[in-house]
């Protein structure tokens, strides 16, 4: 996937929007409960996959001190981005300022078990240069037998018990960007996460939906949701013209949500996310029924959510840990 | 040995529990093979006739039309329309073609086509819809009893349900990987059978019969398995004598699997059901129809093998329905 050139798209679209006439006036990134944790994050979060895009450390570096400055304080990452790179170029940022934010990270098990989870965890303390998480979450819950996986005995919900009782992570989720049915499926489980990651745009709105299926149903029990893919992945929502990148990221931020992850590779994009999110407020229940209304046809055939309609986004690792096939030998 | 009739829904009729799939006799060798293949079947105890405006681009329909000649009255005959969310004169100038190519004056069953898209159950029911078109042909006495089918989303399907329109029948995949995969048998099945009306089972080989190819099951596993749902019929795909004859066998043998046989089916299944590669037409955008793209104004990626491969297999030139063009609302 090209994200070089959905960034420039981005760039553009969001710079013919009118920006300041969602300003409150007092200029913050609007901080919200994380849940029923007590703790509060920023209603934007700085996504780790995108951090390790960076041209290089020391543009990376600059986006995360920019980012905090800004008053932004979640983090986002994975065991298996960028074969660790995200999350050794995030603590090293974060060398000095590690108490000033909720840092999460997620475990790639991806059905395997406890113990390979304990290893990763440890792998990521290491390369974030901490001693302990905020969040920790089940990375990739995308196959209809996963919750079974990790629910086995001796499998990654036993991990997440431990760590937590180590005191090595404060809070647990996992996230998905697959169907709705299987996050419902992980909520069925009885467990008592603290978080939940998952896609939630306009698009999604209409179909095949996490933020009528799901949403909901993690409000009503506390768990803290946590947005992403606001654009769709890699913009392919703005890049064909369904949606101005502004629109969208305001969309997803108005959902009562604790904050929408987004992917910022360089410092325009979070300048021009930081334009948004500073003295956020919420469209109005019509402005996003505009919104939807506007893209539902698009919506309809999934074809700009690509992470559910193929196998785009799934990772390889995964994909072996089930034992199927890589998605390029799949005719999808 | 007869194959067992069961009651098509709340309705006093009653349909053999394997259906003859109208697609795959389009792909039969020739007319005559296939006139032969419906009345072997139909003197083999099948009486459920399936079939689809747009399959073949009617070729389907003139065969099994042919086929009937004669025997109209012995089988209980269904057809689709393919309006795809166009609108009610559409429907209706479609269905006069699919009983003229039937050669009848009445369908048994008229189901809506594909429906597919999250936005199909909106399209549906909007006034002037093909919703409209269903009630006025069952009054008008041109069908019996209609429904609707698809194979993309359980959550489609309950949203078609949810438009309260009275349907008799609803098509659905169903077979040991739906089961635990975006699973119409646990979602959908069970809301038909408390209300009574009919499910048609299709894809009890999940369309290609990859997975049989692939050793995962047997063909004969795979087709006791959908037949021993609570359906009314299954409806399999039909293009050469062989098949028809071990389906005939098969369904005249027919013993429902029991419940412990179904589930170990459904373990077996499982891991490769999960990230349904199997269930192509679920899962991918390519297998869509194009034709139904076109007609929601959804892009064809014209340079796509497997567009390229569908659009040749319908004789589609990139336009929607060039006869019925001038009608497109």
């Amino acid at each position: 996937m090209n994200r070089r050139k959905f960034i420039e798209v981005t760039g553009a679209a969001i710079a013919g929007g009118n920006l300041m006439a969602q300003s409150n006036g007092n200029g913050q990134v609007p901080m919200r409960a994380l849940g029923r944790t007590g703790v509060q994050v920023s209603a934007l979060g700085v996504g780790g996959y995108h951090l390790g895009s960076a041209s290089s450390q020391d543009e990376a570096k600059r986006i995360v001190d920019t980012a905090i400055d800004a008053g932004i304080n979640f983090f986002d990452n994975a065991w298996d981005y960028h074969d660790g790179q995200s999350e050794e170029w995030m603590g090293a940022a974060l060398k000095g300022k590690r108490d000033r934010v909720v840092l999460m990270t997620k475990v790639c098990t991806h059905g395997r078990d406890k113990q390979t989870a304990m290893r990763m965890l440890e792998e990521s303390l290491h390369r974030l240069g901490t001693d302990h998480l905020d969040v920790w979450q089940i990375h990739e819950v995308i196959y209809y037998d996963d919750p079974d996986l990790i629910f086995r005995p001796n499998g990654a919900a036993e991990a997440l018990v431990q760590a937590k009782k180590d005191g090595k992570v404060r809070f647990v989720g996992f996230t998905g960007h697959k169907d709705p049915a299987i996050h419902l499926k992980m909520l069925a489980q009885g467990f008592p996460f603290d978080t939940v990651q998952m896609p939630l745009n306009c698009l999604d709105a209409s179909f095949r939906s996490f933020e009528q299926q799901v949403l909901p149903e993690a409000n009503r029990r506390g768990i803290a949701v946590l947005g992403m893919k606001s654009l769709g992945g890699s913009g392919e929502m703005v890049r064909h013209g369904a949606v101005t990148a502004a629109d969208a990221l305001r969309y997803a931020m108005s959902l009562p949500v604790a904050t929408t992850i987004s992917g910022m590779e360089n410092l325009n994009v979070l300048q021009q996310n930081l334009e948004i999110a500073r003295g956020f407020h919420p469209l109005s229940a019509q402005e996003m029924q505009r919104i939807r209304d506007q893209v539902r046809n698009e919506a309809s055939d999934g074809r700009y959510e690509l992470f559910k309609t193929t196998k785009k986004y799934d990772g390889d690792v995964g994909r072996e840990q089930h034992g199927y096939p890589t998605a390029e030998e799949l005719p999808l | 040995m007869a194959i067992p009739l069961r009651p098509f829904g709340r309705h006093d009729v009653k349909v053999s529990a394997l259906a003859f799939g109208g697609h795959h006799l389009g792909d039969a060798e020739d007319q005559a093979t296939a006139i032969r293949l419906v009345r072997e079947a139909v003197d083999g105890g099948i009486t459920f006739f399936d079939n689809c405006w747009e399959y073949h681009r009617g070729k389907a329909e003139e065969w099994m039309g042919t086929g009937l000649k004669g025997i109209r009255d012995r089988v209980f005959l269904m057809t689709k329309v393919c309006t795809h969310g166009r609108d009610k004169a559409l429907a209706l100038r479609m269905l006069d073609e699919s009983l003229r190519r039937l050669q009848t004056d009445h369908l048994d069953l008229w189901q809506v086509h594909g429906v597919s898209f999250e936005n199909d159950p909106d399209l549906f029911i909007r006034p002037n819809g093909a919703a409209e078109a269903l009630a006025h042909a069952k009054k008008e006495g041109k069908v019996r009893f209609v429904g609707f089918t698809g194979h993309k989303d359980p959550e489609i399907h309950l949203k078609m349900l949810a438009t309260g329109f009275p349907f008799d029948s609803v098509q659905m995949p169903l077979n040991p990987f739906d089961a635990t995969f975006r699973s119409f048998e646990q979602k959908v099945l069970p809301e038909l059978n408390r209300r009574g009306i009919a499910a048609l089972g299709m894809k009890p080989l999940q369309g290609h019969g990859d997975a049989i190819k692939k050793g995962a099951l047997t063909a004969e596993e795979g087709l006791r398995y959908a037949m021993s749902l609570p359906v009314t019929t299954t409806i399999t795909g039909i293009d050469k004598l062989e098949i028809l004859h071990q389906n005939l066998k098969l369904a005249q043998n027919f013993q429902p699997m029991s419940a412990a046989e179904m589930q170990a089916l459904r373990d077996r299944c499982k891991q490769y059901a999960a990230d349904g590669r199997f269930e192509l037409y679920k899962v991918s955008l390519k297998f869509d129809n194009p034709e139904a793209r076109l007609s929601h104004n959804f892009p064809l990626d014209m340079q796509q093998v497997e567009v390229k491969e569908m659009l040749g297999a319908s004789q589609n030139d990139g336009s929607p329905y060039p006869k019925f063009s001038e009608s497109k609302s």
